[in-house]
């Protein structure tokens, strides 16, 4: 036979087409699937050097809310809200007090002797020296308010359904409203994934925002100017992970950040200038694929979590 | 002029590589986590921005007009030879073998069945021009602008003709995966063409290893049976080969009168040319007509007994969709919800859809999968019955002929013919 030894070629070569095709048709089905050779696991980002924690849990304060929604400090006392109450309770966990609310808030801030509160697009103001509440013009309705931050004279609220930020007069009347992009679209504006969109004014009346997209933490003018910024993308401890975070932040008493995270459970600080500085409570502190805990502090630096899966109002404390 | 043909070749290809990296620095870079995770690479290359994806079906208009001007009237296989080296580096390796017109009939088909899939412009034409372009002037596409096509081309060692009955029953082939590939696109259940299309891994440099072989093997093949996917697999083909048929023009192997010299009988690797028939012999080689009217008279029987099968297998094919499939296994086998490896399972689990939407849905796809089959059974049984009857009719011809269905417009066979314009 003429060209045997190729015609011998050829039909192998056809049989091997043919099993890898009915191979491949027949695999690639639900029950031979094989475990997923890109399953991205964060176990080993759990783990936190030991000698990186910084801070030691003590007490949990039972609040007995179903849904706790939000906490904050102001003159070392705590307001916890959830439901639609807000509970005043003194650093040692008693109740001092409790102010029934018109709606269930999803974020609180205290100044003076005013308790702002919001829910949705709506804005509420409780006056504690008359206790009257009053609410301000709602936003759009895509608005979602959640967080606000205050002094004497400027209310700054971070409207995440929008991403952007508005500034109010203390009286309730729009100043102006900022995006954080600049003219020439040389910046990205706020990045907000989901609805965590935090905001505060420090101690020194610099207005501080998170850009949880781009895992920044953003310094801005009242009137909207990026004046400096620190970011840490990181899955390491010192760093921020995942599409969107931190979650939360606050201040401690000498201008360093507290920071709480979502998605791999952590609370951290940082130094004033955005270097990292240890560990408040390792991701083993939380449930798994548990919620980023609202943060606040007092006036000696203990933090204070609102830990959403316990309903809980956790306090760690400084170690040294 | 081949060096001014080079030289063209060459700044082409230096603009496209100069676009490529203007492209690239518009786009946003990939997060980094310094995790050290390996991100999965995607398995169709990005989608072109902007205007970009015209550029694509600009270079394709270009290559299919050369092809036609080469094939028909410069009559240069070496121009197509060059062609098809260009469309293997750009349409091949440097455009990943995506958009390609040989898989496009299976978006077409899926907007079809699917209001809420629609298709490009870009992908449309890439379907089309193709065919407009064998309707006016034969399979030029296959010539020069498919790099399925150019990477086998470019193999060919020495090709052996096959058995006529061979060609015919291999030559099958493309109908039937013409018909499954419909089937499973207008169900939404895969585009089988592209899942094996044994090249593409080739050009992405990134293929499982048993497709690496798949085409390897391909390519081995084709180095004594010329151009074997482009023969006895492409769908596209099918498509193609009905409208060169019917072509305006089409590539001739004598420029003017055939002498009958013969010296093109062996020139073509794809047993494409058709001798001169002789009267006589036909006349000599029995009943033709009689056959005739026997295997007409069977073609609807081809489709009946096509019909039934698909019918028959509909069960079997339907198992190739998802929700078919994981219905089935979640009924049989419950335990499977169980286990935490099973990709599958547990993205159904997550995605808060019932046990009896599942079902439904199944249900549905199975009924469509009836009826598919069955379509795509009676068109294979018909594709038989014609092929069957083909045999028995003889067309009066006197010289050597390129078959305008099969013929390649290779253009190697005009290189043979001694006759002069
Ligand atoms: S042009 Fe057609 S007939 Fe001629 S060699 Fe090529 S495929 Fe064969």
């Amino acid at each position: 036979m003429k060209n045997k030894g190729i015609t011998i070629f050829l039909i192998a070569l056809a049989v091997i087409i043919v099993i890898i095709i009915v191979n491949e048709y027949l695999s690639d089905k639900p029950d031979k699937g094989k475990p997923n050779p890109y399953q991205y696991s964060v176990e080993e980002f759990k783990k936190i050097d030991p000698s990186l924690i910084r801070y030691k849990e003590s007490v949990n304060f039972r609040i007995g809310f179903d849904n706790p929604a939000a906490i904050a400090i102001y003159n070392d006392t705590i307001y916890a809200a959830g439901d639609d109450i807000i509970k005043i309770i003194d650093l040692k966990g008693t109740l001092s007090g409790q102010i029934n609310l018109p709606v269930s808030p999803h974020t609180l801030k205290v100044f003076n002797d005013k308790i702002f509160f919001a829910a949705g697009n709506r804005l509420f103001v409780y006056n504690m020296s008359d206790e009257s509440t009053s609410e301000w013009e709602p936003l759009e309705e895509l608005s979602f308010i959640t967080a606000i931050a205050a002094n004497a004279n400027d209310i700054f609220i971070a409207d995440a359904g929008n991403r952007r930020v508005v500034r109010y007069s203390p009286e309730g009347h729009l100043i102006s409203v900022f995006d954080g992009k600049a003219e020439e679209g040389a910046l990205h504006g706020f990045i907000i994934p989901s609805a965590y969109f935090d905001i505060e004014i420090n101690d020194e009346g610099k207005l501080w925002i998170v850009n949880p997209g781009m895992h920044s933490l953003e310094n801005y003018t009242f009137e909207g100017q990026l004046r400096s910024h620190w970011k840490h993308a990181s899955m390491k401890t010192e760093g921020f992970s995942g599409c969107c975070n931190p979650a939360f932040f606050t201040f401690l008493s000498d201008g360093r950040f507290v920071t709480s995270e979502k998605g791999l459970v952590r609370i951290k600080t940082y130094k004033v200038s955005g270097e990292f500085e240890g560990v408040v409570a390792a991701p083993d502190k939380f449930i798994e694929d548990g919620h980023a805990p609202d943060i606040a502090a007092d006036s000696k630096n203990n933090i204070y979590a609102m830990d959403f899966d316990k309903k809980v109002i956790r306090v760690f404390n400084p170690v040294d | 002029m081949k060096r001014k043909l080079l030289y063209i070749f060459l700044t082409f290809i230096f603009c496209i590589t100069a676009l490529t990296s203007y492209s690239q620095q518009q786009r946003f870079p990939k997060p980094e986590f310094s995790s050290g995770y390996e991100q999965p690479d995607v398995v169709t290359p990005e989608p072109r921005s902007g205007g970009f994806e015209y550029l694509d079906v600009a270079v394709l208009l270009v290559v299919l007009s050369l092809a036609a001007w080469f094939a028909l009237r410069k009559r240069s296989r070496q121009g197509i030879l060059w062609l098809s080296v260009f469309t293997l580096v750009y349409f091949g390796f440097y455009r990943n073998g995506c958009i390609c017109s040989v898989g496009s009939f299976q978006n077409i088909t899926l907007s079809f069945f699917d209001a809420g899939y629609s298709v490009s412009i870009s992908t449309l034409l890439f379907f089309l021009l193709p065919l407009i372009f064998a309707l006016f002037f034969g399979r030029v596409f296959c010539a020069g602008a498919c790099p399925l096509g150019a990477i086998q081309d470019l193999l060919i060692v020495k090709p052996l003709s096959l058995p006529k009955w061979l060609n015919k029953t291999l030559g099958l082939i493309p109908y039937i995966y013409l018909a499954l590939a419909v089937l499973f696109a207008a169900t939404g259940t895969d585009f089988i063409v592209c899942r094996y299309d044994p090249f593409v891994g080739i050009f992405r440099m990134d293929a499982k290893f048993h497709m690496i072989v798949l085409g390897i093997s391909f390519l081995l093949m084709g180095m004594f049976v010329a151009r074997p996917y482009c023969r006895f697999l492409c769908p596209y083909g099918v498509l193609l080969s009905w409208m060169s048929r019917f072509s305006k023009w089409h590539l001739t192997i004598t420029p003017s009168l055939c002498i009958k010299c013969k010296l093109c009988t062996t020139s073509c690797p794809f047993d494409a040319i058709d001798f001169p028939v002789n009267e006589k012999e036909i006349v000599q080689s029995g009943p033709g007509t009689k056959k005739f009217i026997v295997y007409a008279m069977l073609i609807p029987l081809w489709i009946v007994a096509g019909a039934f099968v698909g019918e028959r297998s509909h069960l079997y094919l339907s198992r190739a969709n998802q929700n078919v499939y994981l219905a089935e296994l979640l009924i049989s086998d419950p335990e499977i919800k169980n286990d935490p490896d099973n990709i599958d399972v547990q993205t159904f689990l997550e995605s808060g859809k019932t046990m009896e939407t599942l079902v439904e849905e199944a249900e549905v796809m199975r009924g469509q999968f009836k009826t598919g089959s069955m379509i795509a059974g009676g068109f294979i049984g018909l594709v038989i019955g014609l092929t069957l009857i083909n045999t028995t009719v003889f067309r009066k011809r006197q010289d050597y002929v390129p078959h305008r269905g099969n013929c390649l417009s290779c253009g190697r066979c005009m290189d043979y013919c001694p006759v002069e314009k």
